[in-house]
C-alpha cells in the first residue's frame, strides 16, 4: 500500500538576488514500511523535501499525496491536525519540551488525540522498554544525554502509531555508539510496527543500515536504490 | 497535560523571570491600593472635618443667602418648616444657624470674623462645639514648669517647637508632643498640673462667645476677656455687641479656627437686629452615606420651595471639592505612570517568554500541536503571573490599610507644624475596602490580558518552517 506519493514536485526559493531552486521536479514513492534514506551533499534539499512531505512548507509546483490526501487543499488548523494523527517528526535536536518528562513527552501527541489513560500509559511503557529508557521515566530532558533525548523523540514519533515518521538528521548531534543505537531502535520499530521511517542523513554510518537509499544533488533525485 | 499544568511548568522554566515580573505586578498593586486609601481617606477625613465643624451634609437657607451673604436674606425659623424638614425619612434633626460676619476687636488689635450663631444643645449633634473647647495650651511658663519636671529630652524638643499650641484632647496632645505610650502615666498629670486650660461653655441667652484658638491668639484674647463685635445688622441697622469669651475652641481646620466666633443662637438674633430669624438650618441625617445623602438632597429639593434653597456639603464646599479634585486626578496620573513602567516590564517578559519558545512552538505545531492550545499555555501563564501579583499584592495591602484605617499617620512633628500653616489637618487617614480595590487590581488584570496579546498574535502568524530553523 502506498502511503506518500510526489508527483513533480518543485520548490523555488525566491530570494532577493537569486532564485533558488531547492526542489526540482521529485518523483518518488513509498509503501508501507519502509526504511529510507535521503542523502546527498549541504544544501541539495533534504531538508526541504521532508518539511513538504510532513506538510510544514509547500511545493511552489507538483503534487505530494499522503495517504491519499493532497495537504495543500487543506487549511492550516487541519493540515496540523493531520500530522497530529498521520506524522510522526523528529528533528536534529531540542525536539522535547524541556518542562515535561521523558513520560509525557512520549504521551503528548496521544494526549492530543485524547487517548485514555490506561491505553496511554501502556504504549508509553511499551516505547520506553524499546528506547530503553524504563528507567528514565520521569527524567525532564535537560537530565538527559543527546543520544537518550533523540531516543525519547523517536517514541514520542511513533507514539501514536503514525503513518510514517520523518527524521531531518536525527544522528547529526550524535556520537557513533549513539547513532547506532537510534539506528537500531528505529529499525527494531520500523519491523516490529510497520511503520515507514523516512530520515535524512550525511552520515555513511546510517546510509548503511537503510534499506533504501535516495540521493538528492541541487533539488533532483539522482539515483533511488532500493537495497535487501 | 491540561493546558493549565503545563502553563504552570511553564512558569518555572524561568523561575526568576516569573519571580520578578509577579513581584513587580505585586508592587503595582500594593502600591496602587495604599495609595488610593491614602489619598481618598485623607479627602474623606477632611471632608469630614470640614462637614463637621461647619457646613453639615445639608442645609436650608434662603434662597438668596448663599450668593449673598447679607443678614438681610434670612428666613424665619417657623415650626412649618421644621416640620416639613423632619418629615424626610432620612431627617433626624434640625440645628438652626445664624451665620454672619463682623469686625472683631480686642484692646487695639481687631480683625473680620465669621458669627455663628448656634444653638448649644442641638449644635452638640453636629460640631458639638463644646467636645472642641481647649484643653491644654502650651504657654511659655507653663513649658518651663514642666521642663523644670524630670521629662524626657524628646518631649523638651517638641514643646519648643509647638510652643503656644494648644489641644482640645489628651491624645491630639500625646500625638502631636510624640509622648510615647509608655510615658503617659507619668507626664499627663504634669500637662494637667500646668497646662490645662479652665474653659466653659454656654447656653441661650449667655451674653457669652466661644472664640477659635487661633483667632483668640490673633486678638491677645483669653477666657474671661470682652470680645465686641460690630457689624451689619438686619435692615439696614448697626449690630454691634460685647460678649465675654467664656471659652476657646480647637477646630479641626485650620482656616474655620481662624475666624470663628460662636454665640448663642438667640443672642446673635439680637445683635443682628433679626429675632426669631435664621440663615440656615442645618439638616441632621440619620444615614449620612453619598447615596443616601443625595436621595436625601433631591427629597427635599422637591418638597420645599421657594424662597428656600437646599444645598450639599459639596455645593457648600466648593473650593475644597475642587481642590482635592485636581489632588484627586494628580494621584490618579501618578498611578497611571506606575501602571506604564510596570505594563512595559510584563510587556518585556511576554516578549522575551515568546522570542526564546519560537522553535519549541515550530516542534509543537510540527508534531500536532495547535496554534489555539499554545496560545491557550501562554494565556494561562500569564494569567498566572498577573493573578499572583494581584493576589499577593490585595493579600498585602488590606491588611496594611485595615490597620492605617484603625492608626491613621500623624506626621511626625516638623512636619505637622509646616502642614497646620498651610491650613490642612496634619493627618493622613486610610479609606476603608472600597471600589477602588475592584478597580486597580482590574486594571492590572487588564494591562496583563493586554500584554498577552503579543504572543496570541505570534503564535498565530507562526510559520512552523521558519520556526524550526530558528
Ligand atoms: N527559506 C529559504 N529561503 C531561501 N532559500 C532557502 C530557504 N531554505 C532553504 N533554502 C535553500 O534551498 C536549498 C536546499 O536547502 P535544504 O535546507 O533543503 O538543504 P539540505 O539538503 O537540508 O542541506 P543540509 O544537509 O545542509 O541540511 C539550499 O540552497 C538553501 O540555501
Ligand atoms: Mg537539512
Amino acid at each position: 500500500m502506498k502511503v506518500l506519493e510526489l508527483f513533480n514536485v518543485h520548490k523555488v526559493y525566491n530570494t532577493t538576488h537569486v532564485e533558488v531552486h531547492a526542489v526540482n521536479d521529485v518523483c518518488l514513492e513509498f509503501e508501507e514500511g519502509e526504511f529510507a534514506a535521503i542523502v546527498g551533499p549541504s544544501g541539495s534539499g533534504k531538508t526541504t523535501l521532508l518539511n513538504m512531505i510532513g506538510g510544514l512548507d509547500m511545493p511552489t509546483e507538483g503534487r505530494i499525496l499522503v495517504n491519499s490526501t493532497d495537504l495543500s487543499t487543506l487549511k492550516s488548523s487541519a493540515i496540523i491536525d493531520f500530522r497530529m494523527r498521520n506524522i510522526g517528526f523528529v528533528f536534529q535536536s531540542y525536539n522535547l519540551i524541556p518542562v515535561l518528562t521523558a513520560k509525557e513527552n512520549i504521551e503528548f501527541i496521544m494526549n492530543l488525540q485524547k487517548w485514555p489513560r490506561k491505553k496511554r500509559d501502556k504504549r508509553t511503557m511499551e516505547l520506553l522498554k524499546a528506547v530503553g529508557l524504563e528507567d528514565r521515566v520521569d527524567s525532564r530532558p535537560a537530565q538527559l544525554s543527546g543520544g537518550q533525548q533523540q531516543r525519547v523523540a523517536v517514541a514520542r514519533a511513533l507514539a501514536s502509531k503514525p503513518r510514517f515518521v520523518l527524521a531531518d538528521e536525527p544522528t547529526a548531534n550524535l556520537d557513533t555508539k549513539s547513532t547506532e543505537n537510534l539506528l537500531d531502535i528505529m529499525e527494531k520499530l520500523n519491523r516490529e510496527e510497520n511503520i515507514t521511517f523516512i530520515f535524512s542523513t550525511h552520515d555513511a554510518r546510517v546510509v548503511k543500515k537503510a534499506r533504501r537509499v535516495i540521493t538528492l544533488e541541487d533539488g533532483k533525485v539522482v539515483s533511488d536504490e532500493i537495497r535487501e | 497535560m491540561k493546558n493549565y499544568k503545563m502553563a504552570w511548568r511553564n512558569l518555572w522554566r524561568n523561575k526568576r523571570r516569573t519571580v520578578i515580573t509577579a513581584s513587580s505586578v505585586f508592587f503595582a498593586v500594593f502600591f496602587a491600593l495604599v495609595m488610593r486609601s491614602l489619598q481618598l481617606g485623607t479627602y474623606d477625613s477632611m471632608y469630614k472635618n470640614i462637614i463637621e465643624s461647619y457646613s453639615g451634609y445639608i442645609q436650608v437657607q434662603d434662597e438668596d443667602f448663599w450668593e449673598n451673604k447679607i443678614v438681610d436674606n434670612v428666613f424665619k425659623n417657623s415650626e412649618e418648616l421644621r416640620e416639613k424638614i423632619t418629615a424626610d425619612r432620612n431627617v433626624e434633626d434640625v440645628i438652626p444657624r445664624f451665620e454672619s460676619f463682623a469686625l472683631a476687636s480686642s484692646g487695639s488689635r481687631s480683625k473680620g470674623v465669621m458669627v455663628m450663631g448656634i444653638d448649644p444643645e442641638k449644635e452638640k449633634l453636629l460640631s458639638d462645639v463644646e467636645d472642641k473647647l481647649v484643653k491644654y495650651r502650651l504657654t511659655d511658663e507653663a513649658i518651663s514648669a514642666i521642663k523644670s519636671e524630670e521629662i524626657p529630652a524628646y518631649l523638651e524638643k517638641n514643646m519648643d517647637l509647638f510652643h503656644g499650641n494648644s489641644y482640645s484632647s489628651d491624645g491630639r496632645l500625646q500625638i502631636e508632643l510624640g509622648i510615647k505610650e509608655n510615658d503617659e502615666e507619668y507626664l499627663m498629670p504634669l500637662f494637667e498640673k500646668y497646662a490645662s486650660v479652665k474653659n466653659g461653655y454656654f447656653s441661650m441667652g449667655d451674653n457669652a462667645a466661644l472664640v477659635g484658638d487661633r483667632l483668640a491668639r490673633y486678638l491677645g484674647l483669653e477666657r474671661g476677656d470682652t470680645i465686641i463685635l460690630v457689624g451689619q445688622a438686619y435692615h439696614g441697622h448697626t449690630a454691634a455687641g460685647k460678649y465675654v469669651i467664656k471659652g476657646i475652641v480647637k477646630i479641626p481646620n485650620p482656616d474655620i479656627e481662624n475666624k470663628i466666633v460662636y454665640l448663642p443662637v438667640d443672642v446673635c438674633q439680637t445683635l443682628y437686629y433679626a429675632d426669631g430669624m435664621l440663615t440656615s438650618m442645618v439638616v441632621h441625617l440619620m444615614d449620612d452615606d453619598d447615596d443616601a445623602i443625595n436621595n436625601t438632597l433631591k427629597r427635599l429639593d422637591s418638597n420645599i420651595e421657594s424662597p428656600y434653597r437646599i444645598l450639599g456639603w459639596k455645593e457648600m464646599n466648593e473650593t475644597l471639592v475642587q481642590q482635592l479634585d485636581a489632588d484627586n486626578k494628580s494621584g490618579i496620573i501618578m498611578i497611571g505612570i506606575l501602571y506604564l513602567v510596570i505594563a512595559f516590564g510584563v510587556f518585556g517578559t511576554v516578549l522575551m517568554m515568546t522570542a526564546e519558545r519560537r522553535r519549541e512552538f515550530g516542534v509543537l505545531i510540527a508534531i500536532g500541536m495547535q496554534k489555539t492550545k499554545m496560545a491557550g499555555v501562554m494565556v494561562y501563564e500569564m494569567l498566572y503571573i498577573g493573578l499572583l501579583g494581584i493576589l499577593a499584592g490585595v493579600a498585602i495591602a488590606l491588611p496594611s490599610i485595615i490597620y492605617g484605617y484603625h492608626h491613621p499617620i500623624h506626621f511626625p512633628s516638623k512636619f505637622a507644624k509646616i502642614w497646620e500653616e498651610y491650613g490642612f489637618e496634619p493627618v493622613m487617614a486610610f479609606q476603608w475596602i472600597d471600589k477602588y480595590f475592584l478597580s486597580q487590581s482590574l486594571v492590572v488584570a487588564i494591562i496583563v490580558l493586554v500584554a498577552v496579546i503579543y504572543p496570541v498574535v505570534k503564535i498565530r502568524n507562526l510559520k512552523e518552517v521558519n520556526a524550526i530553523k530558528a
